[in-house]
Parts: C-alpha cells; sequence; structure tokens
C-alpha cells in the first residue's frame, strides 16, 4: 500500500551522486494544503539532492493539539483552517523536533501539475495556497526572526508546477544559497521529483480502479469524496469517509480516480461524439471559470460521479470559509444529483470534529445507500453504452448485470 | 440508449445579435459614477444602447444574499443583488420578455485565482433563481483588448470599444483625483460636486464624439498621439480653476487601498468610507483604476523574464511591453499635465514589487497581489499619506493573505498607519469605529506635521493670508502644491509658500 508521504524512491533512474554532501541536513517540510496532492515531487526531488530519506521530515496530521502547543499566537489573520492551521505545522517542525530540522521548505505553489491541464483553462492554487506560506512566515518574524533564532534556514521557492519547464529556475533562485544547489541540479533533481509524483499518482489511480471494478463485478456501490486534497488530513477533513467506509461502503477521492481511455470512453464517449465536450476532462458544459486546479478537479469528480454507475453516493467535503468552494456549492450538486446520485455536503468544517452531528448524519447516508443504491446503479447503467471497461475480461457483461437485478 | 436524464449544463448566454443592437441597451458597472458615465459615451460613440446600473445600495445586498450561495464575498453580493434588483424593477414594469429582450448585462472577467474570475458563476446562479435564465450576460476579459466576437456579433470586443474604454477609465480617474484633492477644502460647501458633475457629463459628450480614426494600430497610434483628450481635459481644469480653496486647514491624508471593487466603490457597498473619511476631516487619496491596469501591462514582463530560456523572441517580447508602458504611463501623464499636474503620479510598478518583495512574492496572483503590501509601505516611506486605509471583504482569499503579511510589515515599520478594514456590507458600525481610532492617531500625525512646518519656516497663518492676498492662484483648486516632504495638505502648503527646502 502506497502511502501519501511516504519516502521510498518508487523506481526510475538512481539519484546522481549529488556534488555536495547533504546527508546530514535535515528539511522539514508542513504538511498541509497542497502538499497533500505533491508530498512525493517533494520526496523525490529531495533525494535526488542528496538528502537522506530519514532526514526529510514532514509535519504531524493536523491537530487542535497541535495548533495549541505550537501554532499559538502566531496567526495574524482569520481565515479558512486548512490556512490557519499552518502556523502549528510551523511551529511543531521549529520546537517540536527530537532531532533538529535545518530548513523549513514551504513552496509557494502557484499552479499545480493536474491531470486536467490542456483540457481546462488553467491549474491555478488557491490564491491562499500559493500565498499562505508568506502569510504565516510573517506570524513567525513579527516580532524577531523565529527561524533565525532556532537556527533553521526558512525557503518558499515559488512553483508553478503545472510548467515543469520552469520549475528548476524556480527552484534554483529560491534554493542556491539554503542547499547550495546548481541549476543542473536542480534540474535533476526537479525531474525525479515528477517521476516519483507521476508513479504514485498511477498507483492510487489503479488502485482505485480495482476498487472500481470490484464494485462492478460486484454490483456493488462506492461512495466518492468530492473535496480538497487537504481534507485527506485527518484534522481538515475529519475523516468523515472513514466513519461511512466502517459501514463497509469502499471509497474513492476524486484526486485518483482512473483516467484511463477504456473508462473515460465508456463514461464521456458519447458525450463526445455529440459534440457536448470535447474530451472526458472537459468541463465547460457545467463550468465557465476553469482556472482553479482543485476547483476544477472537483467539478470533474461531480461528473464522474453523475455518470459512473456504482458511484452510488457523493460526499462533499468543505472547509469553513472557502471562498473558492463557495460559487461550487450549487452546481456540484446540480451535476451530482440529475441522474440520482445520492449527495452529502460537509460544509463549515473547521478546527473541531461535530463527531455527533458526522455520527448521525452517516446513520442517515447508509440509511439512503441501502435503499437507493441498487436502483441508482440501474439508473445509470441503462444510460451507458453496455460494454464497460471494468467488466472486461469477465463474462459478465453489462446486460447481465442488468439483467439480474431484474 | 435512455436520454430520460438531463444531465446539468451550466448557464450559456443566447446570442445577442447585430440586428438587435439598436433595441438593446448594455448594462455594466463596477466602477465609480464618473468611470462608468465616461463608458457609457464610449459605447455610444461605438452606436451602443448603454447603461450603468443604478449605484449600489444595502438593498442589493439583501437581494444578492437571496439568490447566491451562502458565504461569498460582499463585492460579488452586492454586485449580484445589484443586477437583481435593476432586473427585478425592470420585469415588474415592462415584464419578463421585454427585460430579456432589451437588456444585456456585460461584466469584467479574469482567469485569475481568486473569486473576481467567478463572479459570473453567481451572476447565472441569481438569473437561474429569478427565473431569467433567458437573460444574457458577457464576460469582458480584462486582459485582452481585441477579443473574438461575442455569439452572435451584437457585441463586438474590439480595439475601438476596449480602448475606449481605457482611455474613459484613465479620464475618470483624473476627475476623482481632481474631486478628492479639492473637495475636502474648497471654501463655498457643494462646489466640487456641482464642477465634477458638469465635468463629467462634458467628458461624456467628449467620448460620444470620439473620432475613430483607423481601426487596430492607427487607432491605438491616434489615442496615443492625439491631443484630443488632454484638450478636453484642460476645458475640465478651467472649470476646477474657479473653484476656491483653503489648505491651511489640517487634514491627515488618507490613503485608500483594498480589494479592487471595495476600493473604487463609492456608495453604500463600502459604507461610503471615503465620504465619511471627508466629513471626519480628512483627505482621501483614492486608488487609481490606472494603477491596476499598469499591473495588468507590466506582469508579462515578469512571466517573460521567468521563462526558463530568454532568446531573442523573448527580449523583444519584454522591449514591447515596456514600450507600450511608457505610452501608457506617457499618456496618463499628459492628462495629468493638463490639469496643471494636480493629480498624482502612478507608483512605479518595479518599485511596487521590490517594496513588497520581503513580505509577499510579486508572482503571487488573486486580488491586488502584492500591491496591497507594495502600496501601503510606498505611501508611508514616500509620505504621501499619513494612514493607510485597507478595504478588504469579509473572507476575501487574496487580501486576508497580503493582510497576514502586514503583520510582517509592521513589526519592521512601526510607524506606519495602517487600518486593514473588513466590509460585510452590514456592519458598518463595527468597521467605521475601528477605522476611527486610527484615523485619530493620524490626525494628530497631520497636526504636528504642520506645526513642525510653521515652526521650521517661521510662518504664521497671517503671513500666509497676505500672501494668497497677493497671489490669488494660490487659493485655485487647480494650483499644484508641490510634494515638500510631508504627507498632509497644510504642511506642504506651509513649505512651498515659505519657499522651503524639503523636510526630508
Ligand atoms: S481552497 Fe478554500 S480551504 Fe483551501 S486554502 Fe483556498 S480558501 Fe482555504
Amino acid at each position: 500500500m502506497q502511502t501519501w508521504f511516504g519516502k521510498k524512491a518508487s523506481g526510475g533512474s538512481p539519484p546522481p551522486s549529488p556534488r555536495k554532501d547533504r546527508s546530514g541536513l535535515r528539511v522539514g517540510i508542513p504538511k498541509v494544503l497542497n502538499v497533500w496532492s505533491t508530498s512525493q515531487f517533494w520526496v523525490g526531488f529531495l533525494r535526488d539532492l542528496g538528502i537522506e530519506s530519514e532526514n526529510i521530515v514532514f509535519s504531524s496530521d493536523t491537530s487542535e493539539e497541535q495548533g495549541r502547543e505550537f501554532g499559538k499566537g502566531r496567526g495574524t489573520v482569520d481565515c479558512c483552517y486548512p490556512v490557519k492551521s499552518i502556523s502549528g505545522h510551523y511551529g511543531e517542525l521549529i520546537f517540536g523536533q527530537k532531532k533538529k530540522i535545518n530548513i523549513i521548505l514551504s513552496p509557494m505553489i502557484y499552479s499545480l501539475p493536474s491531470f486536467m491541464r490542456g483540457h481546462v483553462s488553467e491549474t491555478l492554487a488557491c490564491t491562499r495556497v500559493m500565498a499562505g506560506p508568506e502569510n504565516i512566515k510573517a506570524g513567525f518574524m513579527k516580532e524577531s526572526d523565529v527561524f533565525a533564532d532556532n537556527g533553521i534556514k526558512y525557503a518558499s521557492p515559488f512553483l508553478s508546477m503545472a510548467e515543469p519547464e520552469v520549475v528548476p529556475k524556480q527552484m534554483y533562485d529560491c534554493l542556491k544559497d539554503i542547499f547550495g544547489v546548481d541549476l543542473a541540479e536542480c534540474e535533476h533533481a526537479v525531474e525525479a521529483g515528477y517521476r516519483e509524483l507521476r508513479a504514485f499518482n498511477k498507483k492510487m489511480r489503479d488502485a482505485s480502479r480495482e476498487i472500481m471494478a470490484w464494485c462492478a463485478r460486484e454490483n456493488k456501490p462506492c461512495v466518492l469524496v468530492l473535496g480538497r486534497p487537504y481534507h485527506m488530513d485527518p484534522g481538515i477533513g475529519h475523516e468523515i469517509e472513514s466513519d461511512l467506509q466502517a459501514h463497509g461502503y469502499p471509497i474513492v477521492w476524486l484526486q485518483y480516480l482512473p483516467i484511463d481511455d477504456d473508462l473515460m470512453n465508456w463514461i464521456f464517449g458519447e458525450e463526445i461524439k455529440a459534440k457536448k465536450i470535447r474530451s472526458a476532462l472537459d468541463i465547460s458544459d457545467v463550468w465557465t471559470s476553469s482556472n482553479s486546479s482543485n476547483t476544477n478537479e472537483i467539478l470533474w469528480g461531480a461528473k464522474v460521479a453523475a455518470r459512473f454507475p456504482w458511484i452510488t453516493c457523493v460526499l462533499r467535503l468543505s472547509s469553513y470559509e472557502c471562498g473558492m468552494d463557495q460559487p461550487t456549492y450549487t452546481p456540484t450538486q446540480k451535476i451530482v444529483e440529475a441522474a440520482g446520485t445520492l449527495f452529502f455536503k460537509f460544509g463549515d468544517l473547521d478546527s473541531t470534529k461535530p463527531a455527533g452531528s458526522i455520527r448521525i448524519r452517516i446513520e442517515t447516508i447508509v440509511h439512503y445507500l441501502a435503499k437507493y443504491s441498487d436502483q441508482i446503479i440501474q439508473k445509470k447503467l441503462v444510460l451507458l453504452p453496455p460494454d464497460c471497461p471494468l467488466l472486461a475480461g469477465k463474462e459478465k457483461t453489462l446486460a447481465a448485470v442488468a439483467s439480474n437485478e431484474k | 440508449m435512455a436520454t430520460a436524464v438531463q444531465h446539468y449544463t451550466s448557464y450559456k448566454a443566447r446570442p445577442f445579435t447585430r440586428e438587435q443592437r439598436d433595441t438593446t441597451t448594455i448594462l455594466f458597472g463596477g466602477l465609480t459614477w464618473k468611470h462608468e458615465r465616461l463608458v457609457q459615451g464610449v459605447f455610444n460613440n461605438l452606436n451602443y444602447k448603454a447603461k450603468p446600473l443604478p449605484n449600489i445600495t444595502r438593498a442589493d445586498l439583501d437581494a444578492g444574499k437571496e439568490l447566491i450561495d451562502v458565504g461569498a464575498c460582499c463585492p460579488t453580493i452586492f454586485t449580484t443583488g445589484s443586477l437583481v434588483n435593476f432586473l427585478k424593477t425592470e420585469v415588474a414594469e415592462n415584464g419578463k420578455q421585454k427585460t430579456l429582450d432589451d437588456y444585456v448585462f456585460l461584466t469584467a472577467g479574469a482567469c485569475g485565482p481568486c473569486r473576481f474570475g467567478q463572479y459570473h458563476e453567481s451572476y447565472e446562479m441569481a438569473l437561474d433563481g429569478m427565473g431569467l435564465k433567458d437573460f444574457r450576460l458577457f464576460l469582458l476579459a480584462q486582459d485582452q483588448l481585441d477579443q473574438a466576437p461575442e455569439k452572435g456579433g451584437g457585441l463586438e470586443i474590439n480595439m475601438p470599444l476596449s480602448l475606449g474604454i481605457v482611455w474613459a477609465i484613465l479620464c475618470g480617474d483624473m476627475l476623482t483625483d481632481m474631486e478628492y484633492q479639492t473637495r475636502p477644502y474648497e471654501v463655498n460647501p457643494g462646489e466640487t460636486d456641482r464642477v465634477m458633475k458638469e465635468s463629467a457629463d462634458y467628458l461624456f459628450e467628449v467620448f460620444q464624439k470620439r473620432p475613430i480614426k483607423g481601426k487596430k494600430w492607427g487607432l491605438l497610434a491616434w489615442h496615443f498621439l492625439s491631443s484630443y483628450f488632454a484638450d478636453a481635459l484642460r476645458v475640465v481644469r478651467k472649470k476646477f480653476d474657479a473653484i476656491e480653496v483653503d489648505r491651511l486647514q489640517v487634514k491627515p491624508k488618507i490613503k485608500i487601498t483594498g480589494e479592487f471593487w471595495l476600493q473604487t466603490h463609492e456608495g453604500d457597498g463600502n459604507y461610503n468610507i471615503k465620504h465619511w473619511l471627508e466629513q471626519e476631516g480628512s483627505e482621501v487619496l483614492p486608488p487609481p483604476v490606472a494603477v491596476w491596469l499598469g499591473y495588468l501591462l507590466h506582469t508579462p514582463i515578469w512571466r517573460l523574464q521567468k521563462k526558463a530560456v530568454v532568446d531573442r523572441k523573448v527580449k523583444t517580447k519584454i522591449a514591447m511591453v515596456r514600450g507600450m508602458e511608457k505610452l501608457y504611463v506617457g499618456t496618463y501623464n499628459r492628462f495629468r499635465k493638463a490639469l496643471g499636474n494636480v493629480p498624482y503620479e502612478l507608483p512605479d510598478q518595479e518599485e511596487l514589487k521590490n517594496l513588497a518583495s520581503p513580505f509577499f512574492h510579486y508572482e503571487l496572483r488573486g486580488g491586488e497581489g502584492h500591491m496591497l503590501v507594495g502600496k501601503a509601505l510606498h505611501a508611508h516611506l514616500h509620505k504621501h499619506a499619513n494612514m493607510t486605509c485597507e478595504l478588504s471583504p469579509y473572507s476575501c482569499m487574496p487580501n486576508t493573505m497580503s493582510q497576514g503579511a502586514m503583520a510582517n510589515v509592521q513589526g519592521r515599520y512601526p510607524e506606519l498607519l495602517y487600518a486593514p478594514i473588513e466590509i460585510k456590507g452590514d456592519a458598518e458600525v463595527h468597521a467605521l469605529s475601528r477605522c476611527q481610532m486610527i484615523l485619530t492617531e493620524a490626525k494628530k500625525r497631520a497636526q504636528s506635521e504642520y506645526v513642525e512646518a510653521m515652526a521650521r519656516t517661521g510662518m504664521t497663518v497671517e503671513k500666509i493670508r497676505r500672501i494668497e492676498e497677493k497671489r490669488p492662484a494660490l487659493k485655485k483648486a487647480t494650483y499644484r502644491i508641490p510634494h515638500m516632504g510631508y504627507a498632509s495638505t497644510a504642511a506642504n502648503y506651509v513649505m512651498h509658500l515659505a519657499g522651503a527646502k524639503a523636510a526630508v
């Protein structure tokens, strides 16, 4: 099983011998925001520069205790919790390590290497995702430079991760003095980072495909989570989906939905033929301003959920005061519900897990899932061509599934 | 295959055709009444019927809230509500079909990462909620002067239109700068407002009668080179000449910055804060829209400089953008000159970037990006204002980030008076009292600047009055007081009259 923040190389070319010995450097990365969708890039990048795996330190999952212990008094503004919580992560890396960190690496991720690139206008990060580090840094510098006071170098490269060709230079500009790297080393390391990230994403997509294929074979429902990557953080998303999983419903996250051609053609092929959309990853039919990467993916995930028969329920997660999600509430719900897929929104998620209300709502969801899933699967099946690629190789055809149900 | 299920699709505007142009009115909004009046002139000039939406009121906030998803920022709610209320009245008076046929709405769009790029999604939701999904809404991308004709050809977003709008904005800025430098010191109350109205009407005519010389490059050259607009502004200057001012009144100078819509707006949408500040005895430094346009014009240079390979092609592009920028700033300065150089210069974009850099990366986009930090520091370090009042919508994504960075700025520049005001639209007392607290300190500073200037120059009020009697031009609104190292006008005035050297 892949873990999000695993630090073992997934293959590919071995790292070159770095020009400088960096084996003693310990690098801390706040595990926040879009680091959740790019973590393996960072692992690949740093390992390639000669940083030992054990010296790549991701901060812990977000928690209220972390914020209380390490981030108190550091916040400068009131905003969404995924950003506010970053102070605790910084503080933990500065004050909460047994073995001292030498460098804090907190990227300003301007754009993302989304799988939807080329099919949408832009794949920008939320403005708070990109600027969050500047905001949080201020809380650690307003009175004195806490990083320097603790012998830590602070590195915050501005990165257009959607454009791999400019990333080495961006890295180099920021890290040349801190890591003592040259441009060629950065180029090599950036390439290694992207390779790691691609490999990881592929594994995760394959894993989701397996789950979805199992659902198709067994004719069982699964649940899709529509949220931002950092809702995978137990302190941000509050593990709502796990509570549902405990009731036996497989969970897939939109970020790792399979995008293989066969499956995409099955789901969207008719609409492409009818020229309603240009490609399976085109969302112009439902969303005009396709600028924000995570938003684009959420809308696309909603479209998949509306069409893929065995996704019978969507869990929409959204953080309190999230300005990016706000205009999407109604459209995503309308997209999902058009063909009868169940839609449940957990909005305004903040620092405290509303355990009681989550429990009650999970019971409701389980009830609806049990009652309506078969009906929903049937309703959506008849809208798609008969040859589901997830059932290929099996004698059981979709028609058979349908007639069995009857 | 069964087709009973209709998958969701978003709003698509039905076409606005060339034939409908004479009977259809283009609605627009989002700027000050002055800018909007001149933009209206531009539309008329190109044979469009056009009308700005009525100025924002509190009722628009309620109307907007009713129809869009909760949690929207107040500029979105206000502007949506304003359209909603206008359409409601029209439907009530003239019926649904006539409203659908008679109007289209044109709004600015952006491919930015914040909600500004998604305003129209809210408009669309509101139209849907009102049962007016057939109402036509078009997006004007603010960074492209020449866009593909909108479906139907009813509205052509081309060079004549875009250049006209940009020039109208520049002239609107000129008027606004004159207004805010004059009104606080006018001797006869109400005179500035009257002259403003006259001037805006006059410039409206000027834009309405703009000759269209050439198509693309020819037209561009004409706009840059012709004296048509500068001559018109000289007429405006004459109108302002007649206003008598007394600049010995000590008033703190308050620079307004913030989210684009809120800082530009004059009305209920920002609690009429500019007006309120004037009533509280301040001089307001309004934010020119031209700074934003300058930012849009300049940012491609940074993007080009970041290219992996900066070859000749890239260098040529950079040179072209720089050339365009020079012409743009040159035009602004020509307009300033026509008004006796009373309107302020545009800040240098590179300087704003450099000032902001230690605190906020200049490539971070959304809202005003690094400019909020840059502008606050620029005003403070150059002593252009005693205080910066930053207007941010509650929960504004980019502004909350740069406001956080301002904590760092204030740590390093504790003298910088900074009032970040959060605007929800319905919490006026709270916002204004917060502003009031910091304003009290700004007033003290303006007063001590004045006392210092008097002491340094040995001037007295009597002496100054005598000089004024001898030189009546000093009392004209169009007399330019040079910057003598103080923020407040009165202190600079004293220094100027004494022929003293700049304070710093
Ligand atoms: S997308 Fe929403 S939750 Fe995430 S950083 Fe932006 S505003 Fe906060």
